[in-house]
């Protein structure tokens, strides 16, 4: 259970405008910061650096913290961090299982083990008996369930969300939300959320808006938040 | 009344004497006047830019003085269009054929003859014929009589070729050669056979090892072959081992050998041309102090010809084209060195002084030695010796 | 009720230019075929001692260049996507997919011959005063065969896999495998490539087929004694006599054989590999940091680069003999003396070959049927030499042999299936909407055609002419059957001049047919941009 911070984040183009920042602001372990604002004010920006993606396009400055750990620094298949996108994005020359295994950690060993241990995710998440299937034939729901259990199986010590609720249609959307944040709060991850929907903030959360030219605001805020702009 | 009698006797005889010769003119007037506005594909090896430009150069006149045009089709191997003839007579197409005229001699002709893919008798009919030296072996091709169906167009002789400063004495036969080849390992080659360079290398290694050399006049045994061939191929097998890439590997033909003794990468090379090393130098592709040599007991030549498919379109635009490629100011510049220097077929004395001092002309690299020629085997010969050479050393 | 209506004027007239294009090669296999179903021939075949040879350094060459060529791109494409280093790719692919085989392999030939230039570096620091004996070209393994046709085949897969991974989910897909904690190459092995590879099928085939079948390339580097089975089933094909000719059809059929046993093959060995893929262990390897990635996957080029210069040094040397690692004098003489014919003539056929394939290719889009279209690709993926020659049999039969409609008719057979690979992308996914719209003001579906969909399809339908005219420029085996050795292209030229000793020339030559496509991918190019110059969507 750790706290994911960010301190002195400064965004800045190519030609030396700035975009964002500087901006500091930490995510205790469970919590579910949102960041909204406008198209192109930077929300994406962040999380690809948070993530470790390469952007040509600006500089950042800035340091990340995964409790005492800098991973702004590490590549990013040692960083620890969880990712969900828009699209589900299960490889299609896996089955569900698959898929499942591919993220669960090699501390799990023997096919058998892996095996029991997917089963019994799937089944908590009421997927029983999806391990064979052809990630193709599922419902858009499913999809977006089984990506989730992907991100988390994976052991991350925080996970970021890209807009993950936008392709589905609203009675799903209030389901799978409802999904998502429950297994947050059981693992006691924190999680940064992008999202243009104010419906996605999950009750109490705190919300970074980031706004065109470099501000940033606070909009709500609890107990055991700090927030410094 | 005797001298009278005698008189008229000496003028019927003269009268009844040229009407065969004012035959023969009106008869070549209406091929003239039918070759008017036709083309001529002539299919011909398109291995030297020299020949090619004396084609054109042809081309263009027969042009200008009797309105046909000449189209030249570039071709590695005259095989090629002898197949093509024969795939055209397969499928029923007896005429309006591709090819009007080809250069042809050898095994290819011979094939072409007994299929009865020529068009013929013609070659004696044209009034070129009239300055062609008959004691030159014009009348038989590899020892395949020609029966009119193709006209002398100019000569060849194994030839080879080296570098002055670096072969000072070049071997002059073939026990001589494998010597040579033994001290210098790995830089001496020649074409792959069926090219007909390399298949002419062969042939003349056989007229030097064969036991009887009167075997080659006639038709090939094929139960003897193998006996009587057998000190031939003793003779690759010892000089494979210290030739080019040891044998496993050969140039694909004789501009390539050119270009390899240019750079040194090969000693000798060989071709059929006297004067293709002078025309080389002079442009620049082999060094000046390249020279040409032959052997001593002799090399093998022959007379190259020009032959009419049975299905030729342009059959009387083809003899015309012929007839001018046979007279003597084109035959006198095709000798000349500066432009091909292929020498003629046709009688010296039958030319004028002048034309007779361009066959004298001489420039650096040209053959200045005067060889004994050898007469090619017969025409079977070929099949059986490129069939064999490919079964012993085809495959490595 | 619904009525039927019938197929309208264009469509018919499309299905009536494709068969013509194509049905007729149906009888001319079978024509040439012939002779090769008889026992006696398959004897003859296998008891000459030039077929086993020829049928290994075929097999190790096609498999070889083909795998090679696999493996390099997909080492490119890890290496350096999707950074600054994979655009650079981007960019200069175009001009090496337009730099015709043969110039290459003339270059390559140049280039490493034991009188090369490389040789004579060597020559120059070490001394010697002849060549090496270097087996270099033509040596009897194929490899420099195997080299080169790899060389060209990865930049052919680069850009293949350019346009797969053209779409964002890709990149998605390695962020999110990595989040997952697995290194860059492990990624690409992992999830990326057992996706891309079964998209790459058909693409590789072709490579298969063409590098079974080459025989301009195996004339050039491949060895002679015995050549591959291609080069020998040609000689055998063009020999007067009729055992040769009939052993001749029957390595061709051997070639179309072999190719439906390496398919098989294929399929089993991708079929094998799935099954390592189940149960993923979960295992993260360690990734290696690789610092010169850039320099390393730009390497691809080099080749390509070298190959070029050394055509540009031979095209304008004076003397240039061994050791001398420069020419002794540089002239414009092999420019002002060169025949420029057979660059006229591979121009004209080139254009009128686009110009037919372009109307049936459009047509074929518009009204043809799309499920059944695979079929029309079937040129690219079968050996060239049986459909070579089975034009020439057909030509023959209604008397159009050696004219230039027979040989444009024996280009389109090729050209038609490029052209209609690079349009069906766009094509197809092009709005349909748009159409609608048009149809709906009160326009025919072909004027429609003609004054909307067409225009603003501008950029591919520009491309893909550029890619049909360098298809026909290439063009080798048929421009020699069905021409009857009339039609002089620049690339029959440069054939023929490569066993020569008259560097210069070939040189000049194999520039010639360089600039043709290139010139055309640049004429593309500009038109676009022309016509698009006030209509930003377009572009």
């Amino acid at each position: 259970m750790t706290t994911l911070s960010i301190r002195d984040l400064k965004l800045t183009k190519l030609n030396g405008a700035p975009l964002l920042g500087p901006l500091s602001f930490d995510i205790a372990p469970g919590e579910v910061m949102t960041l909204m604002g406008v198209s192109g004010v930077g929300k994406s920006t962040v999380l690809n650096w948070l993530i470790g993606a390469s952007q040509p396009m600006f500089m950042v400055e800035g340091e990340a913290w995964l409790g005492n750990l800098r991973v702004d620094v590490l590549p990013t298949e040692q960083r620890r961090i969880g990712i969900l996108f828009q699209d589900d994005l299960l490889f299609p020359h896996f089955n569900v299982g698959d898929n499942l295994a591919y993220a669960l950690p090699a501390d799990t060993k023997g096919s058998k083990a892996r095996q029991r241990a997917i089963k019994e995710v799937l089944t908590s998440a009421g997927l029983s008996d999806f391990y064979d299937r052809d990630p193709a034939t599922l419902s858009g729901g499913q999809r977006a369930r089984v990506s989730l259990l992907r991100a988390l199986i994976a052991e991350p010590q925080a996970l970021l969300m890209d807009e993950p609720f936008s392709k589905l249609d609203s009675t799903l959307r209030q389901q799978f939300r409802s999904f998502v944040y429950e297994r947050i709060d059981e693992r006691k991850i924190p999680t940064l959320l992008v999202t243009h929907d104010a419906e996605d903030i999950p009750h109490g959360g705190n919300v970074l808006e980031l706004h065109e030219g470099g501000g940033v605001a606070k909009i709500k805020g609890t107990e055991g938040a700090s927030l410094t702009c | 009344m005797k001298k009278l009698l005698l008189a008229t006797a000496i003028m019927s005889i003269a009268s009844v004497a040229s009407i065969p010769l004012a035959h023969a003119d009106a008869k070549w007037d209406t091929v003239t006047d039918k070759a008017k506005g036709q083309t001529v594909y002539f299919n011909a090896w398109g291995g030297s830019d020299n020949i090619n430009k004396y084609v054109e150069w042809a081309g263009a006149e027969v042009k200008k003085r009797y309105d046909v045009n000449v189209e030249l089709v570039k071709i590695t191997d005259a095989g090629e269009v002898v197949k093509r003839i024969k795939t055209e007579k397969d499928a029923g197409r007896n005429n309006g054929g591709s090819v009007d005229m080809m250069w042809v001699n050898g095994e290819n002709f011979r094939t072409l003859k007994t299929n009865g893919l020529l068009f013929g008798p013609w070659a004696e009919s044209i009034p070129s014929w009239q300055f062609v030296d008959t004691n030159k072996p014009v009348r038989k091709d590899f020892s395949e009589t020609t029966d009119g169906l193709e006209a002398p167009w100019g000569t060849a002789q194994l030839t080879f070729i080296a570098d002055k400063n670096v072969v000072a004495e070049p071997p002059r036969s073939g026990k001589a050669l494998l010597a040579f080849a033994t001290k210098n390992p790995g830089r001496v080659s020649y074409p792959k056979p069926p090219n007909f360079h390399g298949t002419t290398f062969v042939k003349q290694l056989l007229s030097e090892m064969i036991e009887d050399p009167a075997l080659l006049t006639k038709p090939v045994d094929k139960d003897s072959f193998n006996k009587v061939s057998q000190p031939l191929w003793d003779y690759l097998d010892k000089l494979h081992p210290v030739a080019w890439r040891e044998g496993k590997a050969f140039p694909a033909n004789n501009a390539e050998m050119h270009q390899k003794l240019a750079d040194g990468e090969l000693k000798l090379s060989l071709t059929f041309n006297p004067n293709d090393a002078a025309n080389l130098v002079a442009k620049e592709q082999l060094p000046p102090t390249t020279y040409s040599f032959g052997f001593t007991n002799g090399t093998i030549g022959n007379v190259h010809f020009l032959a009419i498919p049975f299905n030729a379109k342009a059959k009387e635009g083809a003899q015309v084209f012929a007839n001018f490629l046979l007279s003597p100011e084109a035959q006198v510049r095709k000798a000349d060195i500066t432009v091909w220097g292929d020498p003629s077929v046709l009688d010296a004395s039958k030319l004028t002084t002048a034309q007779q001092a361009v066959f004298n002309k001489r420039a650096p690299g040209s053959l200045d030695e005067v060889n004994p020629t050898l007469a090619e085997p017969h025409a079977t010969w070929v099949e059986a010796l490129e069939a064999e050479w490919l079964k012993r050393y085809g495959s490595q | 009720m619904l009525k039927r209506t019938l197929p309208s004027l264009p469509a018919c007239l499309a299905m009536l230019g494709i068969a013509l294009t194509l049905a007729p090669l149906i009888p001319g296999l079978l024509w040439v075929l012939a002779p090769a179903l008889n026992v006696d021939t398959w004897q003859a075949l296998v008891q000459d001692n030039q077929f086993a040879s020829a049928l290994l350094s075929t097999l190790g060459s096609a498999v070889g260049s083909t795998l090679l060529a696999l493996v390099c791109a997909s080492l490119v494409t890890v290496m350096l996507y999707p950074g600054r280093g994979w655009l650079l790719v981007q960019r200069q692919l175009p001009v090496f997919l337009a730099f015709p085989h043969i110039a290459f392999a003339i270059g390559i030939a140049f280039l490493i011959a034991p009188s090369g230039w490389l040789a004579r570096g060597l020559a120059n620091l070490l001394e010697w005063s002849s060549p090496p004996q270097w087996i270099s070209i033509r040596d009897p393994y194929a490899i420099s065969l195997t080299l080169t046709m790899a060389i060209k085949e990865t930049w052919f897969l680069l850009w293949i896999m350019a346009t797969l991974l053209g779409e964002q989910a890709i990149s998605r897909q390695i962020t999110l495998a990595n989040s997952l904690g697995y290194s860059r190459a492990q990624v690409w092995v992992s999830a990326l490539f057992p996706q891309l590879l079964p998209r790459m099928g058909w693409p590789l085939v072709a490579v298969l087929a063409y590098s079974l079948s080459v025989v301009d390339m195996a004339v050039i580097l491949g060895p002679s004694t015995p050549p591959t089975l291609a080069v020998l089933s040609w000689q055998w094909l063009t020999d007067p006599n009729e055992m040769t000719q009939a052993k001749g059809a029957a390595a061709a059929l051997c070639l179309m054989l072999l190719l439906g046993l390496l398919i098989l093959a294929g399929r089993g060995i991708w079929w094998g590999i799935k099954t390592l893929y189940k149960n993923p262990s979960g295992v993260r390897q360690r990734g290696l940091a690789f610092k010169s990635r850039r320099l390393f996957g730009l390497s691809v080029f080099v080749p390509g680069w070298l190959s070029l210069a050394i055509l540009l040094l031979w095209s304008v040397a004076g003397g240039w003999f061994f050791p001398r690692l420069f020419p002794a004098s540089l002239s414009l003489k092999s420019f002002s003396n060169a025949d420029f014919e057979p660059m006229f003539t591979a121009l004209w056929l080139g254009a009128a070959t686009v110009m037919i394939a372009l109307p049936l290719t459009l047509a074929w889009l518009e009204w043809g049927s799309r499920k059944h279209h695979g079929w029309l690709y079937a040129p690219l993926i079968l050996p060239s030499l049986p459909i070579a020659a089975a034009q020439y049999h057909v030509l023959l039969a209604i008397n159009l042999d050696s004219t230039a409609v027979g040989v444009i008719w024996s280009h389109l057979t090729w050209t038609f299936p490029y052209m209609l690979l690079v349009l069906v992308g766009p094509y197809y996914s092009f709005d349909t909407r748009y159409l609608c719209t048009a149809q709906a003001l009160g326009h025919s579906r072909f004027s429609a055609c003609l004054s909307i969909k067409w225009p603003m399809l501008i950029r591919p339908i520009l491309a893909a002419m550029a890619v049909g005219f360098a298809v026909s420029v290439a063009q080798y085996l048929p421009t020699l059957f069905s021409g009857g050795g009339r039609f002089a292209t620049v690339t029959t030229e440069a054939v023929a001049l490569s066993a020569g000793g008259n560097r210069r020339v070939l040189a000049v030559q194999s520039l010639l047919q360089t600039a043709l496509p290139l010139c055309a991918f640049m004429l593309a190019i500009g038109l676009t941009a022309w016509y698009a110059r006030n209509r930003q969507g377009l572009k």
